[in-house]
């Protein structure tokens, strides 16, 4: 409190510069997950939608539906997940449209060894 | 404008045409009623925190009211609990128009809760939302974007994010 108080006297100024400048606290923010495709199975997609509390994922056939809407930034896919998701970093969210919240991951590790009787059994 | 010249324009022109008049109207002095509908008050310390010395919004032309007469942009926070139905709507009909509404943070986008007897589980279908703001709750940071995204002031940036990183696995 004190350092901080003594350096706004020296600088002068508290007072965040965004949006003309990049605000130096935005890389400590929780953010939602960002995904690789490559790392990503339908076994391991259904566990991911199954993790999620707040319903933000999704596997519609061969792709992640990730709604950024609905995602909180708990981080329950990073830790079940932790080479296909990270954080993404991005906070700077707002949409226009709902529909441009909701982003579709392909995965591209196939069906993947954890579920094969499931997925191979199906057409 | 007449309604020849009106009828002549495509919607993407008149969508151009609207957003520079919000800019023009609201570019350099808006105020903002916040509106919670059952959030958990996350949202609202974060709210609260916008008009702290850090963030300053009153720099950037944003004022909060608590008279909804004197509103240009509702601030909806939480699911819409539908006890708060006809508060919502009267609310929503005495900010003279023209009117932006926000909807803020993960509940009041749909994320959180179902709808059931209790909640709408979004404001969505009760209000017209211009502008979405995730986050749970979304940083001052965040909200600031959306604010000036809804003024046009800051151009919409998520419509272009993929969420797909193609990075080297660790």
């Amino acid at each position: 409190m004190t350092l901080w108080f003594l350096r706004g006297l020296r600088r002068g100024v508290v007072t965040t510069r965004y949006p003309a400048r990049p605000d130096a606290s935005a890389a400590a923010l929780p953010t939602p997950p960002a995904f690789r495709p490559e790392a990503l199975t339908r076994a391991l997609a259904d566990r991911l939608a199954a993790a999620c509390p707040s319903r933000a994922l999704a596997r519609d056939g061969d792709a992640l539906v990730f709604d950024v809407g609905a995602c909180t930034a708990c981080g329950r896919c990073l830790a079940e997940a932790p080479g296909a998701a990270t954080s993404s970093g991005e906070f700077e969210l707002a949409a226009t449209l709902p529909a441009h919240l909701v982003k579709r991951i392909p995965l591209l590790a196939g069906g993947g060894a954890a579920a094969p009787a499931t997925e191979g059994g199906s057409p | 404008m007449t309604d020849q010249r009106a009828a002549s324009r495509s919607v993407p022109e008149t969508a151009a045409e609207l957003r520079r008049a919000v800019t023009r109207q609201f570019g350099r002095s808006l105020h903002i009623r916040t509106l919670d509908t059952g959030s958990c008050a996350a949202c609202e310390q974060e709210i609260r925190l916008l008009a702290a010395p850090h963030y300053d919004l009153h720099r950037l032309g944003f004022f909060f009211t608590p008279a909804p007469r004197h509103a240009d942009l509702l601030m909806v926070t939480g699911p819409m609990v539908r006890a708060f139905d006809i508060a919502a709507r009267k609310t929503y009909e005495a900010m003279p128009g023209p009117k932006l509404v926000v909807a803020t943070g993960a509940c009041a986008l749909g994320g959180v809760y179902q709808p059931d007897a209790f909640t709408h589980g979004g404001v969505g279908e009760t209000l017209p939302v211009d502008v979405w703001i995730p986050g749970c709750p979304p940083s001052p940071l965040a909200l600031l974007q959306g604010l000036l995204v809804a003024v046009g002031r800051l151009a919409e940036k998520v419509q272009d994010l993929s969420f797909i990183q193609n990075g080297t696995p660790r």
